[in-house]
């Protein structure tokens, strides 16, 4: 469905991303796993255009072309069909919660408003965040900001939502009730890309897991295979770090 | 204070009161306003970093913040008619003051848009918002609100800066403050008097922004201090 091939990304003269070849199916939970500067986050930007390309190919569903070469409407177009779910939130200030997941039907989408608001409260009724629809972002805690954000992220009903770690600015307590969100997307059959540092959300909800480092794909295949039979000495390595520092962490 | 001298302030009060209701705050809104609409088109074509018109922003900035207003406003009303435009003093004071305070809220402006996390740019895009539109629903609606405190700012010299318009012949507030004091011999107690009038304005401005700005904030109305402590806990 969302593919990109021999992706090229540099940030001045540090290469970030050394040809990625990467390909989500409908339906599928990708996590992406990597060591921080692995590229991870540069990965999901090039996709969603929020950073420019220097070389590769993209193909959406029929769309299919050279990824410097997509002009800005046609970037939009891409976008439409997207949704990303960041880092650190980034909820509209000026908007309440219902406001922030009903925009992007009514301004970008021209759905009509009683539609798009009843669409919006199913949403926030999904994240658990209906109680909360009339608060603007600055009265929210953190895990609140971020479910709102996924529920704006699923409003245009996209075909696939990119997540950015979301849950890596949260404290411990509220990680739980983002991951709890995203696990119930996953069974709803949301086609989802996860970048995580959530070992236990990878293993658990994702059935395809990649890995990355240094900017290229090192091994992919299903959470099965990475996490029970790593075939690569880097992905292994990887593991062994981050699973150790998981068992503790419990 | 002597009977005369209080004599003197009494009847003179309303005759500066006059032109600073007739000129002196429609001159101060009107410039205010054009050099507002000017201001904003300077700040976005830099920040969307339009090619031409932002280096011709940046040119005019400079020239505009390193001369001064006053030499503008003499630039405007006796010099251009040498080059065979003749303006009538209000009108000249106007394109003066607003030119000159569209470079310096171009740059409040333009560092206000600024202020405004880049984050929630990319958000707007990434749910399918145009350029315009995320400018005009999120991006824009943020930064006046940061730069509310710094126009106000702006607005306040600006309705004190008009008395220099006095110079280029306006009969504004200043003016016949001047023409008064010449006329009773009592230049202290008369200026004295439109300082004092000038001051009651921008007190009246100074409230108003206190005003408005509690207004300007995202923040749900909370109605008990039962719900306020909810909203904290949970
Ligand atoms: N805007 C930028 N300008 C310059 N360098 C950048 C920029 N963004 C990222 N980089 C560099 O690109 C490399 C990869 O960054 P990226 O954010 O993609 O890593 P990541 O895998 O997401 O890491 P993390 O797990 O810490 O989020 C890093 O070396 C970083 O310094
Ligand atoms: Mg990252």
């Amino acid at each position: 469905m969302l593919e990109v091939k021999n992706l090229h990304k540099s940030f001045d003269k540090n290469e970030v991303l050394r040809g990625v070849d990467f390909k989500v199916e409908k339906g599928e939970v990708i996590a992406v796993l990597g060591s921080s500067g692995s590229g991870k986050t540069t990965l999901l930007r090039c996709i969603s255009f929020l950073e420019k390309s220097d070389q590769g190919e993209i193909i959406f569903d029929d769309f299919r072309k050279e990824i410097t070469k997509v002009t800005n409407k046609e970037i939009r177009g891409l976008r439409m069909k997207m949704g990303f779910v960041f880092q650190g939130y980034h909820l509209f200030r000026n908007k309440t919660a219902l406001e922030n997941v009903m925009i992007g039907q009514t301004v970008a989408r021209k759905i009509p408003s009683t539609e798009a608001k009843a669409t919006a409260l199913q949403m926030l009724e999904k994240v658990g965040m209906l109680n909360r629809a009339n608060y603007y972002p600055d009265q929210l805690s953190g895990g609140q900001q971020q479910r709102v954000a996924i529920a704006r992220a699923m409003a245009t009903n996209p075909e696939v939502i990119l997540f950015d770690e979301p849950t890596s600015a949260l404290d411990p307590e509220l990680t739980g009730e983002v991951l709890d969100v995203m696990k119930k997307l996953a069974k709803e059959g949301t086609t989802m890309v996860v970048v995580t540092h959530e070992m236990g959300f990878a293993q658990e909800v994702a059935n395809h897991v990649v890995y990355m480092e240094g900017g290229i794909v090192v091994e992919e295949g299903t959470s099965k295979e990475i996490f029970t039979n790593p075939k690569d000495e880097r992905t292994r390595r990887f593991l062994r770090r981050t699973l150790s520092d998981y068992d503790y962490s419990i | 204070m002597s009977e005369r001298v209080l004599q003197i302030l009494i009847q003179a009060f309303p005759k500066i009161l006059i032109p600073c209701i007739k000129v002196t705050i429609p001159l101060t809104i009107c410039s205010f306003i054009l050099g507002l609409i000017l201001a904003l088109f300077l700040a976005i074509v830099q920040i969307a970093n339009i090619r031409g018109l932002k280096q011709f922003a940046r040119f005019y900035i400079w020239i505009f913040r390193g001369t001064p207003l006053l030499v503008q406003l003499f630039i405007v009303f006796f010099g251009l008619p040498s080059l065979g435009i003749m303006l009538d003093a209000f009108p000249s004071a106007v394109i003066a003051f607003s030119l000159n305070l569209a470079a310096y809220n171009a740059e409040v402006i333009r560092s206000a848009i600024l202020a405004v996390p880049a984050g929630q740019t990319e958000a707007a895009l990434m749910v399918g918002l145009s350029y315009p539109q995320l400018m005009a629903k999120i991006v824009l609606p943020q930064a006046g609100r940061i730069a509310f405190p710094p126009l106000f700012n702006s607005l306040i010299g600006l309705t004190k800066d008009t008395s220099l318009a006095s110079s280029i012949t306006l009969i504004e507030m200043f003016s016949v403050a001047q023409q008064v004091a010449a006329r009773y011999y009592e230049p202290f107690a008369l200026y004295c008097e439109a300082a004092v009038i000038y001051l009651l304005i921008c007190t009246l401005l100074t409230w108003l922004q206190a005003t408005v700005e509690k207004k300007l904030t995202w923040v749900k109305p909370v109605e008990t201090e039962e719900e306020n402590a909810q909203n904290i806990t949970d």
